[in-house]
């Protein structure tokens, strides 16, 4: 009992702040529904048993990427978007596009019933908390070492651009 | 995770805190008053705008941090399991390929400090 | 939460217990820091209100909820009601999962003609199997409250406030971050509880394949992570936005920074989570480096033998042994909150870039250098 209502419930928040976020004309509150959105998701991993990555859901999204949204939102102080998309033919067959595809994949998802892949979601015994982080760290630091490495680089081309960025001189901001 | 507590813990905190909002805004003499509900500014009138022009340090602060961010993170796993890959006998090696990564993370910093991205003028 | 009715409300009292006691540590703390304060500068601080003062915050409070309600003309009034309320949030959550004592038990009963129990409380709100990634994900929400505040005021300095708090706090939290990883690596685990049990007796560790057992200091963490220890310190100096990172409080630059329009109980629930703060990052410096809430020579089982030899077997003695060891962990909280305040009498504040440069060009590469240092020794001395 408790367990469906606490699924229901943060399945809701999750749903209530993806859509808020794209309803709201107010961009800060905007970001700030996908904040709540977050949260709702690392509900659900926590829900599932799987903590580390719930924690790491908040600590990385909503800690450190919405902040930096928020952030920028905040200094730009845009204003409200009275209208919430432009009108354009192009802008038109780009949303019926995208609007039939989500429900494409959702009929389909629906319809195929992916009856398969349920049971592996519904493993939420307590102990699993640790040992599915055990078995993470094993699985990357042997088998995928080589792919963790490269995401180091990643990282480090991302430092770099945004550095680089950052610096480019013109612009709006000339810069001594 | 203990999902009902925390959620229990959370709503209980804010309806403390609405609560005690609520009866403060009750209780207080409230004299509204033109001047007094301007914008706070050391008695002068407000010339500027509230979106003054900011530092692109800020942002670049940001930046930085959620790369820096995620790679920590990826330590934890790390960290917590390492007794099991001494046991394994992968102490070693483990330890050379986060110590790589680790490598990787000291040439950004040590980048990112030779060409002034984190300096403060 | 709990199995039956009477171990749902017990469980529910207890939170909201942690919550209030950290609600209630505020006005003492500030009582202290203001006692602290005079008797830093040879002087008296607040000394006619009660016994030593100390109802003077109690006068405070009901002045506090006296005050005019006010809300700027330019405020976004949701975020600008949102943003003190919001802030107790982190802090609460964090402090809940951080365990205060041992395990006490209530035996079986029987009561109103059905039977009860056996019942085992922690001292703690919760215990979370990954307390520390918890703790961090609850905490690195506590920015949120703070840009809400500074944008919600419609003020700039509000804003720019907000804007270099958060860029302090998000740039120390590396740091810390790191050093925590050092602690992870050396407990092997992410429960507190865990840490704790691990801090018992003497100090004693595996040393290249011999047993080193000191038996004159306590198996505290510290003295497997003395520099993690002060990096830590220093960086929850800077997360709590205390002296010498108040940066953004600089009332020379910035007024009073993000929470410049608040007044009456607003500003008094943004200092309840700054202080809540403070309380969360020694309770975890305590965890992680002195021993949680064990006494050092004496671990929790073996002062339980001697209530349980004294008191028999039974509620009383593992009650006591809980409320012994909650005492124990109160002492030593406060005594890294006496640092914390004698810190903000002692030292001047930072000019903002220094403050930016020690956070990254200092602290950054010190935590580097000592998590690979400990993993280094640790692998080693585990392999030879």
């Amino acid at each position: 009992m408790v367990e469906a209502l606490l699924f229901w419930f943060l399945a809701l928040v999750t749903l209530f702040g993806a859509v808020a976020m794209l309803l709201v004309p107010n961009p800060i509150y905007a970001a700030m529904s996908l904040v709540v959105s977050m949260i709702g998701i690392s509900g659900l991993f926590a829900f599932l048993g799987a903590d580390f990555i719930a924690g790491v859901q908040v600590i990385v999204y909503a800690g450190a990427v919405l902040v930096l949204f928020v952030m920028v939102l905040m200094l730009f102080d845009l204003k409200s978007e009275t209208q919430a998309f432009s009108k354009g033919l192009l802008s038109r067959i780009f949303k019926v596009a995208s609007v039939g595809f989500l429900l494409g994949g959702l009929i389909g998802v629906m319809v195929l019933e992916f009856s398969w892949i349920l049971p592996v979601f519904m493993q939420s015994s307590p102990q699993w908390t640790m040992t599915g982080v055990k078995k993470m760290a094993q699985l990357l630091f042997t088998e995928y070492m080589f792919i963790f490495q490269i995401l180091g680089v990643l990282l480090l081309v991302v430092a770099v651009g945004a550095v680089a960025l950052a610096r480019s001189r013109g612009g709006t901001h000339e810069r001594a | 995770m203990p999902l009902p507590s925390v959620f229990f813990l959370a709503g209980f905190v804010t309806l403390f805190g609405f609560l005690l909002l609520f009866v403060a805004s009750k209780i207080g003499e409230v004299v509204r008053d033109r001047v007094k509900s301007e914008t706070y500014e050391c008695g002068l009138p407000v010339e500027e705008k509230v979106d003054t022009k900011i530092s692109i340090k800020f942002y670049l602060t940001a930046i930085l941090f959620i790369i820096f961010d995620i790679e920590i993170i990826f330590l934890y796993p790390w960290a917590v399991s390492l007794k099991e890959f001494l046991a394994q006998g992968l102490g070693w090696y483990s330890l050379i390929g986060v110590g790589i990564f680790l490598l990787i993370f000291i040439f950004g910093l040590w980048w990112e400090i030779k060409s002034k991205a984190l300096d403060w003028e | 939460m709990g199995a039956d009715f009477l171990e749902v409300s017990l469980n529910a009292l207890k939170l909201i217990f942690f919550f209030l006691m950290m609600v209630q540590m505020v006005p003492l703390l500030v009582w202290l820091e203001r006692r602290g304060a005079g008797f830093i500068q040879d002087r008296l601080g607040p000394n006619r209100v009660g016994p030593f003062g100390l109802t003077q915050l109690l006068a405070d409070a009901v002045k506090f909820l006296m005050k005019e309600e006010f809300i700027p003309q330019k405020a976004v009034k949701f975020l600008f009601y949102g943003a003190p309320i919001f802030a107790l949030i982190p802090a609460s959550l964090a402090l809940c999962a951080i365990p205060f004592g041992p395990k006490f038990e209530i035996p079986a009963f029987s009561f109103w003609g059905r039977h009860w129990g056996p019942y085992e409380f922690i001292l703690q709100g919760y215990e979370v199997g990954v307390g520390i990634v918890f703790i961090l994900a609850a905490a690195s929400l506590a920015v949120y409250s703070i840009l809400m505040a500074g944008w919600g005021s419609g003020n700039k300095y509000s804003l720019l406030g907000a804007i270099r708090a958060s860029s302090q706090i998000i740039s120390y939290e590396l740091a810390l971050g790191l050093t925590i990883v050092a602690v992870v690596l050396i407990y092997g685990t992410f429960s507190l509880n865990e840490m704790v049990t691990l801090q018992r007796g003497p100090l004693s560790f595996e040393f290249f394949g011999k047993m080193v057992t000191i038996d004159f200091l306590p198996n505290w963490g510290i003295f497997y992570q003395p520099i993690g220890a002060f990096l830590f310190l220093a960086a929850s100096f800077a997360e709590s936005n205390r002296l010498p990172f108040d940066l953004p409080e600089g009332e020379a630059e910035l007024v009073a920074g993000f929470h410049t329009e608040y007044g009456g109980f607003k500003m008094n629930l943004f200092f309840i989570g700054e202080y809540g703060h403070m309380i969360v990052a020694s309770a975890l410096l305590i965890t992680f480096y002195f021993g949680g809430y064990e006494l050092p020579f004496l671990t929790s089982q073996e002062l339980l033998a001697i209530y349980q030899e004294a008191f028999g077997v039974g509620l009383t003695s593992s009650l006591l042994n809980a409320l012994t060891h909650f005492a124990v962990f109160m002492f030593k909280i406060f005594i890294v909150l006496w640092i914390f305040i004698h810190v903000r009498w002692t030292l001047p504040r930072f000019r903002y870039d220094q403050l930016m440069e020690l956070g990254w060009k200092t602290m950054l590469p010190w935590a580097l250098g000592n998590l690979l240092l400990t993993a280094l020794i640790y692998v080693a001395s585990k392999t030879y």
